[in-house]
């Protein structure tokens, strides 16, 4: 039998995804949306730290916030200092 | 219903995990509703029977009354043996072997100063003339099945929790057996067939929609006053009960304390998200509770019937390898019971009786379901070794209690090596791939044309960016 199409041997796990954030003056996000869902309002920053690291390559500079939504969920989320773009993220 | 008060007065209500105290100004009716003044129960002990269920349909009972006669086990001992009844008794607590603690005391004892947790050191100091019961898990365990045998008759929906605590679903019984306090009363004189006056009388009921609201309700009752809580009154209840019941984290509660947080009524008043923001899934746990938005069915409890072997000796043996040797015989003739079906072994206990009166037992919960002897000896093994029987065993008794898939299936994943003997212990990283898995995976690169198995692999557990620190890697062995 012929061999199948070729497949990655080895897949991260915890890549971030694209999302859409509104922030304040501060930069702070105010209203998040995940993909295919709709907005919602951040209600509650727990935690916020920032990365930066691998400076000897590709640099990788993060802002990440720990926040809780209107709805009760738990995102983290982080904005790419490199681009402003933001990503939710698993830990 | 009848309520002997002069035998009450002597009836242990102490025990190790703190449940509920009771209060004086008893009345004789009825209660609709409780008091906000009575006793409550306190320790998220009480969680136990409150795991939050997964979302799915409901299919157990939304009216719930919960028995519950607090210090069950002592109870028994007193009735085994009334003649303690007048003296200072505290029961051992089970399953330790140097340092022996006090479990449960009896209102004499308590008087005298013995709190459940002590040392018996402290407790045989503080009260000289103490009586020390070891406990014996096989008559409480049989005293148990009775009751939930003839609590059957009443409803099909019955939800143990723990020994002394029962959850039954009285969804559709009104026209059976009339008003939810008739229903109570009905459920407590099928009580009196198996169990004397004094341990039926020390039963207290609580009636309300929900096993959390029957619980708050039963905890707030009285010796001989059930506590019934109709659904439009479930929240204005709830407000008024402190927030040490809810079946959260013992330091949820006492940080609520902290913020001066003291009733579930003022817990409502905070937003969802800040409470989640504080105490994270407790919190949003805690809120649902205690709006009443919560309400846990009593579900149908299933157990499927043990399958037992035992193992009676000639004369009483303390020797570890004696026992050792005994029970990989009982476990393989119970594994060979028909009774089985080929179905794997996921719980499993052993258990003694003592010479000179008592018994012992342990328990394990298996890490994967097995039909291999030496999977379920060996935890057994250890847990004796931490708590080995405190007498010589006269009889060694051993059950397979809880059931998994068929064993065919599982045994896809036993290591085991070309000669078909067992190579426990290692990793299937270390390449020590078994041939059913092989096989397995072979068949499914066959079909699809690769592996469809991949392993979670540590990259880099410490970075700092997340996606660095695990991936996933292809199953091709």
């Amino acid at each position: 039998m012929s061999s199948g199409p070729h497949r990655p041997k080895l897949k991260p796990l915890g890549q971030p995804r694209a999302i859409t954030v509104r922030t304040n003056e501060n930069g702070a996000p105010v209203h998040v949306r995940l993909p295919g869902k709709t907005a919602r309002r951040v209600d509650t920053v727990r935690e916020r730290w920032r990365i930066d690291d691998e400076w000897w390559r590709e640099t990788i500079s993060r802002e990440y916030w720990a926040v809780v939504l209107d709805d009760g969920r738990m995102l983290t989320l982080y904005r790419d200092l490199s681009d402003g773009a933001w990503y939710a993220q698993r830990e | 219903m009848s309520t002997p008060r002069s035998r009450l007065q002597s009836v242990p209500t102490h025990q190790g995990r703190g449940w509920a105290s009771t209060s004086s100004g008893a009345s004789d009716e009825w209660l609709i509703t409780s008091a906000p003044d009575v006793g409550w129960a306190s320790g998220p002990g009480a969680g136990t029977a409150f795991l939050p269920a997964p979302p799915r349909p409901s299919t157990g009972s939304r009216q719930a009354l919960c028995l519950w006669l607090p210090t069950f086990e002592l109870r028994l001992e007193l009735v085994r043996s009334p003649g303690l009844d007048s003296t200072s008794v505290a029961l051992l607590s089970p399953g330790e072997s140097t340092r022996r603690t006090i479990w449960q005391v009896s209102e004499r004892a308590y008087d005298a100063g013995v709190r459940p947790g002590q040392l018996v050191s402290q407790a045989v100091s503080l009260c000289t003339s103490l009586t020390l019961l070891e406990p014996d898990p096989a008559h409480y365990d049989a005293a148990v099945d009775t009751m939930l045998e003839v609590l059957t008759e009443l409803t099909p929906v019955l939800e143990p929790a723990g020994r002394g605590r029962v959850f039954l679903g009285m969804d559709g019984l009104g026209r059976l057996y009339g008003s939810p306090p008739r229903q109570v009363d009905r459920a407590l004189r099928a009580l009196f067939r198996i169990f004397p006056a004094p341990l039926v009388a020390a039963t207290r009921a609580g009636m309300a929609p929900g096993k959390f609201g029957a619980w708050v309700a039963a905890a707030a009752a009285r010796t001989g006053e059930p506590v019934i809580v109709p659904e439009e009154r479930l929240v204005p209840f709830l407000g008024r009960c402190p927030v040490n019941v809810l079946p959260v984290e013992a330091l949820v509660v006492e940080r609520l304390e902290r913020l001066g947080i003291h009733t579930l009524g003022e817990l409502v008043r905070f937003p969802e998200p800040s409470l989640v923001a504080q105490f994270g899934e407790d919190g949003r746990s805690a809120l649902a509770w205690s709006t009443g938005r919560r309400v846990d069915p009593v579900r149908p409890w299933h157990r499927p019937r043990p399958i037992r072997a035992s193992l009676k000796f000639s004369t009483p043996v303390g020797l570890v390898e004696t026992l050792h040797g005994a029970l990989d015989r009982l476990v393989e003739r119970a594994l060979s019971r028909p009774a089985r079906r080929g179905r794997s072994v996921t719980g499993a206990r052993l258990g003694a009786h003592l010479e000179g009166g008592g018994s012992w037992f342990v328990e394990t919960v298996l890490r994967e379901p097995t039909a291999s002897r030496e999977r379920i000896a060996s935890p057994l093994r250890a847990k004796m070794a931490i708590s080995p029987p405190p007498k010589a065993v006269e009889t060694l008794l051993f059950e397979l209690t809880h059931f998994g898939a068929p064993s065919a299936q599982t045994g896809l994943f036993d290591r085991k090596d070309e000669s078909g003997r067992e190579s426990g212990g290692h990793e299937l990283a270390q390449g020590e791939v078994p041939p059913s898995l092989r096989d397995a995976v072979k068949e499914l690169k066959l079909r699809l044309g690769h592996s469809p198995l991949y392993r979670v692999v540590e990259v880099d557990p410490w970075s700092r960016i997340p996606e660095r620190r695990h991936a996933l890697l292809c199953f091709d062995p």
